[in-house]
């Protein structure tokens, strides 16, 4: 189909202009930031050893010329976009000369495994519960769901959180509180490191997911509460399709649609990280390495890690709306 | 001669509003009728909107429970039909036709699903090829055929060709009786003659009996056998159409006789409401009085 292909390519198009816009942005706004990396540097080398003025000069002028602060700001824009298209961020600046995509790959697994397992499971647990809640309204214990689910979305997450690990961590210490996988356990591709990283994940996850599936629940809830009372509901009962049948088939297909929307972005969004989940858990992961960045004043780990996000989220809608056309039938494509 | 369908005494109070301020509604009062199971009908049912004609058509599909009388279908009440098997036989023999047939059909199921959903559960059909009969056949009957509608989108077919589809589909498993709720109010003035007569053929041919439910008087005379006459819940006047519609007797009958448009007068730019004496008469008497048997073989609520 012709029409669908140059859709696409629209579309593309489309993408590529909020890259360079998002990826722009977020350069002017990590040069705008009070902390310079030289000075970060310098004020770590002179805590050590005492060194006169004129060598902490050269010592400045040595390091600024090296992270490349000498040049004006729209060169180091043009250089910035030349490295971008061979996939190099350049340089971390805290941790020079390590390049900066290497310590966020060394963080985006744990990210992304922990975000891609939460959101998931927050969004079929949410959307189930909620599409059975619009269905079955009558029913106890789905209005007691609802009520729980009611308590806990406006707690801060963070409150939520805590809670978790003194419940879980201390009054009744039953899972680990803190970090990836636990100390004793050498990394590799063994039984032991598999189940350890599980173990730790449990409270981050399901931290997340008690906080996240409220907006799914209640979302989805008003969908298929709307949705029970078209005509085309009675008539396939009256057609006599059974059931089960309708309410998977005829109300939550018909619902889930601009649900699938929103849990793509939400995919898209896990390569921000989530700042709080990681600080509250110390859990290794992007959010962690980006509050580092943006205290250290290092503008190449801060824009690396927002062009990655800005990438990823745009990329995700991108995608939505490829599928959308499959998804429902009455969006014409062109 | 064997009863189709007995409605005897039914009522409907909707109840709104919660603890302190509630409020009732009847949406329908004490309506009596029987349809035959040998003379196939069509008992025609109008009113305005909000006059209880949805509601009455929604309980004999047994879609809501009347709070007071009973809907005997073949016999048996709504409550005596508590098992699937028992539904789905039912079903079988009473089958609707909505208003809106863009509502009828979900949006994102092609509109031949609904025609196989009921070929299968209610028809029993089995295999690919009689499952494909049973709905080409059921097309066949209201002008269409499945090669027409086969893979199509409720969006991309018209409200008359979706209409049809929804009356094929209700005729798959071979009802005895149609519920048709304003089966022609959504569709274009040009294509609701074709509706309306299929309506007629399928009486005269199928000998199935219809209850149309409508507001619009010109298609109820020229299709119906018998009419209700409802107004606020209460049937103000009931009888063979030809008597009733020539000479309607109650005042909310000669109020809606007199407020029919005509294009003639239309034209000559001499449109006027409805006589005020008239409307006064219609609207004081709503809920007034008995039924009153008349020599004619009409029934008229009288003070």
């Amino acid at each position: 189909m012709p029409s669908f292909i140059l859709f696409a390519f629209k579309r593309f198009l489309q993408l590529a202009a909020v890259i360079f816009a998002g990826t722009s942005l977020a350069f002017v706004v990590a040069k705008l930031s009070p902390i310079s990396p030289v000075e970060t540097i310098i004020g770590r080398v002179t805590n050590r050893a005492s060194m006169s003025p004129t060598a902490i000069q050269s010592l400045r002028e040595t390091y600024t010329e090296l992270f490349g602060l000498d040049i004006p700001l729209w060169q180091q824009y043009l250089n910035f976009w030349g490295r971008l298209f061979t996939g190099d961020f350049g340089p971390s600046l805290v941790a020079y000369p390590t390049p900066a995509i290497d310590l966020i790959l060394l963080a985006l697994p744990w990210t992304v495994g922990l975000l891609t397992v939460a959101v998931i499971l927050t969004w079929i647990i949410g959307n189930l519960l909620g599409g059975l809640a619009g269905y079955y309204q009558n029913s106890r214990l789905l209005k007691a769901v609802g009520v729980v689910a009611i308590g806990i979305q406006p707690i801060p997450y963070y409150i939520v959180a805590f809670l978790m690990v003194i419940i879980f961590g201390y009054l009744w210490p039953v899972l680990p509180i803190s970090g990836g996988f636990a100390m004793n356990v050498r990394p590799g591709f063994t039984p032991q490191f598999v189940l350890s990283i599980l173990h730790h994940a449990i409270l981050p996850a399901s931290s997340l997911v008690l906080v996240g599936m409220g907006t799914w629940f209640f979302g989805m809830r008003a969908l298929v509460s709307n949705i029970v009372t078209e005509d085309y509901v009675t008539y396939a009962e009256l057609a006599g399709v059974e059931q089960r049948k309708i309410v998977s088939s005829y109300v939550m297909r018909n619902a889930i649609v601009p649900q699938l929307t929103a849990l793509a972005m939400a995919l898209g969004g896990i390569f921000s990280g989530t700042i709080i989940t990681e600080q509250v858990f110390a859990y290794p992961g992007l959010g962690t390495l980006l509050i580092r960045a943006v205290n250290g004043g290092d503008t190449t780990l801060v824009l690396a890690v927002s062009c990655i996000s800005v990438i990823a989220v745009a990329t995700a809608i991108f995608i939505v709306d490829l599928l959308h056309p499959f998804l429902d039938p009455r969006v014409r494509v062109g | 001669m064997s009863t189709l369908l007995e409605v005897s005494n039914v009522s409907m109070r909707f109840v709104m509003g919660g603890l302190f301020s509630r409020n009732h509604i009847d949406a329908v009062v004490d309506a009596n009728f029987t349809l035959s199971a040998e003379n196939p009908e069509i008992f025609t049912i109008i009113g305005e909107s909000g006059s209880g004609k949805t509601t009455l058509a929604r309980m004999i599909l047994g879609l809501e429970k009347p709070t007071a009388g009973d809907i005997l279908f073949e016999g048996k009440s709504a409550a005596e039909r508590n098992t699937r098997a028992a539904r789905l036989a039912f079903m079988r023999r009473v089958q609707p036709v909505f208003q809106n047939p863009f509502e009828t059909f979900n949006p994102l199921k092609q509109v031949d699903r609904y025609l196989e959903a009921t070929a299968r559960s209610l028809l029993g059909a089995r295999s690919k090829a009689d499952v494909d009969a049973a709905m080409d056949d059921a097309l066949q009957k209201v002008g269409l055929s499945l090669k027409e509608i086969a893979g199509r989108y409720a969006h991309e077919l018209s409200g008359g060709q979706l209409q049809r589809v929804a009356i094929a589909r209700a005729l798959i498993p071979n009802p005895a009786l149609l519920i048709a709720d304003e089966p022609v109010s959504m569709v274009d003035a040009s294509l609701r003659m074709s509706i309306v007569n299929l309506l007629k053929e399928l009486r005269d041919t199928l000998k199935v009996s219809v209850i149309y439910i409508t507001h619009d008087l010109a298609t109820a005379y020229y299709i119906s056998d018998r009419i209700i006459i409802m107004q606020k819940g209460h049937v103000v006047e009931m009888g063979p159409a030809r008597t009733v519609l020539d000479t309607p007797e109650h005042p909310y009958s000669q109020l809606l006789k007199s407020s029919v448009l005509s294009i003639d007068a239309a034209g000559m730019g001499d449109l006027r409401p409805a006589d005020r004496a008239m409307a006064e008469a219609a609207w004081s008497r709503a809920g007034q009085g008995a039924l009153v048997a008349r020599d004619d073989g009409r029934m008229v609520r009288t003070a």
